[in-house]
């Protein structure tokens, strides 16, 4: 039997418990949400927390809910499918649903949170590059208060984010999208979505007076780069043109040019390249088919 | 550090002590002797120590014991509390999907998370229900005709 080592268990009630415990601890505190990556790591000896702090007793963690006309708010315990199945991001945030059912297996994703995945900043994450071109925002609690915080810039390196000690994520916060406008998130992986990407994209895509004009895209790769990043130079090339096949493959060659994609035993660097270049095609043309089909208005 | 902790299993409520890193796999097989959810890998992957949580299925070895608290836990020895087989049984019986058989109580749990919900649940739902539980000796096709099988009984409410 694969066993844990033990730990100092902390279980804090509210928030401002969870803060307290996470500042005040001398040893590493790590946060205990799914568990799904956290417990995984720990079994394979990667990682020897000293101390968990569960955060599943803090109550109003967990829920999905429109805040006011300008958009939704994840709680960050929510898990991965609750998203997947949430009728109201359905309605509003298409992509999030798309992208929640790309991760795993329907059992981990019963346990998977929002928050953790997030948190746990791996590059190749399911949901990054989907809630970074919602231009998703991330509620911040700590020892100074709340904050927010974009997520764009809130991943630092393979692991690491902005956090400071005893700061954790609460929620997400999306905006709503733009009338016309459409999105998609492609993913390469072994064996459909159980594996871990190999690379993926998520576009978003609003339409301007014409089915072929632009008027904003965002354009976001995971598993090619250290973070979950933003292609900003590949999105200047989009809006320089009309869409057009021809267009669209330069820009897909403008998106391989500014991922860089290492070479590890899933994939070398310059299959991921070209993958990433196939699946950007795809899914620009299927947010610019969801764009064209989607309301005028919302 | 010993934890008090209460285990709804099967409809019946047990009051154990857990160490805070006993998984729930280790304390449903080690504790409570229910030896039907298995280990396979024990990293998530495999699908074979699933139980259902609140009808859910979810990796037993993934979850801590003391979180599986306040919530029903279903391991495959729950699956017909009336004493005779549940409809999945009988249908991988008849089926023949069982094969080495590690994998079973995943396979069954799963597909009843589904049934429950929808029996009338088609080939790709069902091999997407089921992509979180692996089997090696392959038996894939004649499990899901047992689903397919079991779908149709229940139909009926069962």
């Amino acid at each position: 039997m694969k066993r844990l080592t033990p730990f100092s268990y902390f279980e804090p009630a509210t928030l401002a418990e969870a803060v307290e415990i996470l500042s005040g601890s001398k040893e590493k505190a790590y946060l205990l949400a799914g568990g799904t990556d956290l417990l995984i790591r720990m079994k394979r000896g990667e990682i020897a927390p000293p101390a968990l702090v569960n955060l599943k007793r803090i109550s109003g963690l967990s829920s999905i809910e429109r805040e006011g006309q300008s958009g939704i708010r994840i709680g960050a315990l929510t898990t991965i499918a609750e998203i997947e199945h949430s009728s109201a991001l359905r309605a509003s945030h298409t992509l999030m649903a798309e992208a929640a059912t790309a991760l795993g297996s329907p059992s981990i994703r019963n346990l998977a949170t929002l928050g953790g995945n997030i948190g746990r900043a791996s590059p190749a994450s399911d949901m990054a590059p989907s809630l970074i071109v919602l231009k998703a925002r991330l509620n911040i609690s700590g020892p100074r208060g709340n904050k927010q915080v974009g997520l764009e810039s809130f991943f630092t390196g393979p692991g690491t984010t902005i956090l400071q000690p005893g700061e954790l994520i609460t929620s997400v916060f999306l905006p709503d999208p733009a009338a016309r406008s459409g999105a998609a998130y492609l993913k390469l992986g072994r064996g459909g979505g159980m594996d871990c990407a190999l690379g993926c994209v998520a576009i978003f895509l609003t339409l301007g007076n014409t089915d072929t004009e632009v008027k904003e895209v965002l354009v976001a790769v995971g598993a090619c780069s250290a973070i979950p990043m933003r292609a900003n130079k590949t999105e200047a090339l989009i809006l320089s043109g009309s869409l057009t096949d021809g267009h669209i493959q330069e820009a897909a060659m403008a998106v391989a040019a500014e991922t860089s994609p290492i070479t590890d035993l899933r994939a070398s660097e310059s299959y991921r390249r070209q993958m990433v270049q196939v699946l950007f095609s795809r899914a620009l043309k299927l947010s610019w088919s969801r764009a064209r089909s989607s309301k005028d208005t919302h | 550090m010993k934890i008090l902790i209460e285990l709804t299993v099967n409809e019946e409520l047990c009051r154990l002590e857990v160490e805070p890193q006993q998984t729930l796999l280790e304390v449903l097989r080690e504790a409570l002797h229910l030896t039907g959810t298995k280990e396979g890998c024990g990293l998530g992957d495999c699908g074979t120590c699933m139980v259902l949580i609140d009808g859910k299925p979810v990796n037993a070895c993934l979850m801590l014991a003391l979180d599986a608290q306040r919530h029903q836990i279903t391991t495959i020895e729950g699956l017909d509390n009336r004493g005779g087989l549940h409809p999945l049984q009988q249908s991988f019986i008849d089926a023949g999907a069982v094969q080495c058989g590690f994998c079973t109580p995943g396979m069954i749990l799963s597909a009843k998370a589904l049934l429950d919900i929808n029996p009338r649940a088609g080939k790709e739902e069902i091999k997407k229900t089921l992509s979180g539980v692996l089997c090696r000796c392959g038996s894939y096709p004649k499990v899901i005709e047992a689903v397919l099988a079991a779908g149709e009984k229940m139909k009926g409410g069962h």
